[in-house]
């Protein structure tokens, strides 16, 4: 089978599902402040939620993460993808596993797992396209050409290890039957934020550590900083699963140790950051920032640091009694999941689709035009958010303020959420187009299709 | 500090896999073993009836939870908010779901808190909020003022009135394993107390 042939599949599948997760969240939106829209069971506002969640993470994320990771190891670590067989007939799996979930969601036949709603078996399915996902990562990296293994091969290792333990958690061991009550809550808050945490924050930052230098053709600010940010990761992550239950039923060591983690998180972000903005420091002024890839990057970076030192703050018991269960964690969880690591994998796509066909991005003028919508319309979007969040935090201290005043107040925000969502939603068909147009388009100035053409459009 | 773990996938995946697993054990495996209340209870604690196991799994499929907590966390104000003519309700405790094989304790609140909604609206108060919550009919004329039109609760009409009625069954019993509505004498207050 042709080389990247995997990794080509799951690149153009996610591409596509990111365009109907952002469905999802528009009509989502749209149902927070016209809430008579669309009143049938199939798109009820918390089904559409699901889907925008689970389409999201496993159709868009996911897949981008690990299309981009499979065409990534083996050029870093100087050799084939283990086996290219093995990566398709996963991506096969994969979407099976997806549409089969995002249909009994639509049905209703869902898990009460917060982003684990997939039911069985099709979250069997997952799992076991991630043990395949698993054999092909280790596989590459057994069979190197290399003798360093560079961070990104951490961090993928990492996450495949992590995510196994992880998965398994928080959608097998919560649906035991004897786990009920406050401890199911536990294993899935447990899987909830380490889901984010040990999943796509490696993933994503593995596929940052190897763009920023590439694409700045500048070496990393520093290899030691790296290793420190994924040992401590590695270690300090795991724990902060009870910060979604602070001030709530659950021991409340339990609560104080994920306080004490959550914070400590810093130190691994701080470690990436650095990094990130050294090469970026160091690179040659006059040509890093030109198109869509390191704008990306650079503002995937940007969002990183806002929402990973936005957590640890909102982790605290008196920041938390305010922010807690209002929109200021909605904000949070977009702008990590968007924010940056989407942001990463928009970049990773625009880096490794023009070299799966061998010619130049279709437009890069393109590419910077649909960067500067979804970032000066992403801005509202998250400010927004956090201001409504901060007004209900406060509004629902008082008790005279009733429940459905305090909404009403707050209804300007839901509805500039509404317009900056539409306005990124616009600006994905920007990039869809851009990278089909790359695969599979005719170029203007091409005479015969195979020859990469010099000069073009930027 | 280089030395061979970098070099060495083994080391690598080995370091990973036992620096996670201190943290993951110590956040799944651990608070059951040493905090009983989690999964025990020496209070008596409701066993869900047929009709109401049957509300849960509507409450699930319909996905409340994504608007609607269960949990009056320890606070001051999240304990005046949900309580009852001026009675503060007490926090949730983690016995009082030992029973709850699905948990809906919740992560944000679109809506109002759940854990102690049992026995303070009448059932036909519910049944007319699932029907249409922007316009619950003349027995319930504009319950909140203007701010009713507010509400973004969408409306369950498609479900059947059996529907309704099991997932209303599952609501009247939250938040009543502790009996702390009482009037001034100390006799429980019965549901749909005016």
């Amino acid at each position: 089978m042709k080389q990247d042939t995997a990794a080509k599949t799951m690149v153009i599948a996610s591409t596509l599902y990111f365009g109907l997760a952002l469905t999802m969240g528009l009509l989502t939106a749209l149902k927070f402040v016209v809430p008579t829209v669309g009143e049938i069971e199939y798109l009820s506002l918390p089904r559409v939620r699901m889907l925008h969640t689970n389409i999201n993470l496993f159709g868009w994320l996911l897949q981008a993460n690990m299309g981009v990771l499979f065409w990534i190891l083996p050029r870093i670590l100087h050799t084939k993808l283990f086996s290219e067989k093995l990566g398709v007939a996963m991506g096969v799996l994969y979407n099976i596993a997806v549409i089969g979930g995002l249909v009994s969601i639509v049905l209703g036949y869902v898990k009460n797992v917060e982003y684990g709603e997939i039911p069985p078996p099709f979250d069997y399915l997952v799992a076991l396209c991630w043990v395949m996902f698993g054999i092909n990562v280790i596989g590459t990296i057994a069979i190197r050409k290399v003798k360093y293994l560079y961070v990104t091969v951490w961090y993928t290792l990492g996450a495949v290890i992590w995510t196994t333990f992880v998965y398994i958690t928080g959608n097998m061991f919560s649906q035991m039957p004897m786990v009920a009550g406050v401890n199911q809550a536990n294993l899935i808050w447990f899987y909830v934020h380490n889901a984010v945490g040990l999943i796509f924050t490696p993933l994503g930052v593995a596929i940052a550590y190897y763009l920023i230098p590439k694409q700045l053709d500048t070496p990393i600010y520093s290899h030691k900083l790296s290793m420190i940010g994924f040992w401590v990761i590695s270690f300090v992550y795991v724990w902060t699963g009870a910060h979604h239950m602070l001030h709530g039923p659950v021991s409340h060591w339990l609560q104080t140790v994920a306080i004490i983690f959550s914070f400590s998180l810093i130190i691994p972000v701080m470690a990436v950051i650095t990094n990130f903005f050294g090469t970026f420091a160091t690179a040659p002024r006059h040509t890093r920032m030109v198109g869509p890839i390191p704008k990306l990057l650079m503002m995937g970076t940007v969002y990183y640091i806002f929402t990973c030192l936005q957590g640890p703050f909102q982790a605290i018991r008196s920041v938390n009694e305010i922010v807690s269960k209002t929109d200021w964690v909605v904000g949070h969880a977009h702008m990590a999941l968007f924010g940056a690591f989407s942001y990463y994998a928009m970049a990773g796509i625009y880096y490794v689709v023009p070299k799966l066909v061998g010619r130049k991005l279709y437009s890069e003028k393109l590419g910077d035009l649909q960067f500067w919508i979804m970032t000066l319309a992403s801005i509202p979007f998250f400010a927004v958010l956090w201001i409504s969040g901060v007004v209900q935090g406060y509004a629902w201290l008082n008790p005279e303020n009733t429940f459905v005043e305090t909404l009403a107040a707050i209804k300007h925000a839901h509805w500039m959420r509404f317009a900056t969502g539409g306005l990124i939603y616009i600006s994905y068909f920007l990039f869809l187009y851009n990278v089909l147009q790359t695969l599979f388009g005719k170029y203007a100035d091409e005479a015969q299709p195979a020859t990469p053409v010099a000069d073009q459009g930027n | 500090m280089k030395f061979d773990v970098e070099k060495s996938l083994l080391w690598t995946a080995a370091g990973a896999f036992i620096l996670f697993a201190i943290g993951a054990v110590m956040t799944t495996v651990v608070p059951p073993m040493v905090d009983k209340t989690l999964w025990t209870s020496e209070y008596p604690v409701h066993e869900y009836t047929e009709q109401e196991l049957r509300g849960i799994a509507i409450y699930k499929s319909q996905g409340c939870v994504y608007c609607h907590t269960q949990q009056v966390r320890k606070l001051d104000s999240d304990q005046r908010r949900y309580g009852w003519r001026l009675v503060k309700a007490p926090p949730s405790e983690s016995w009082e779901y030992v029973n709850d094989k699905t948990h809906f304790l919740g992560t944000k609140r679109t809506g109002p808190d759940l854990g102690r909604v049992g026995g303070k609206y009448s059932s036909e108060w519910h049944w007319a909020h699932f029907k249409d919550p922007r316009n619950m009919g003349e027995k319930f004329p504009d319950r909140k003022g203007i701010y009713e039109k507010a509400s973004i609760m969408p409306s369950f009409a498609y479900l059947s009135d059996e529907e309704i009625k099991d997932l209303t069954a599952y609501i009247q019993t939250l938040g009543r394993n502790q009996n702390w509505r009482t009037d001034e004498n100390g006799n429980p207050l019965n549901d749909y107390e005016k």
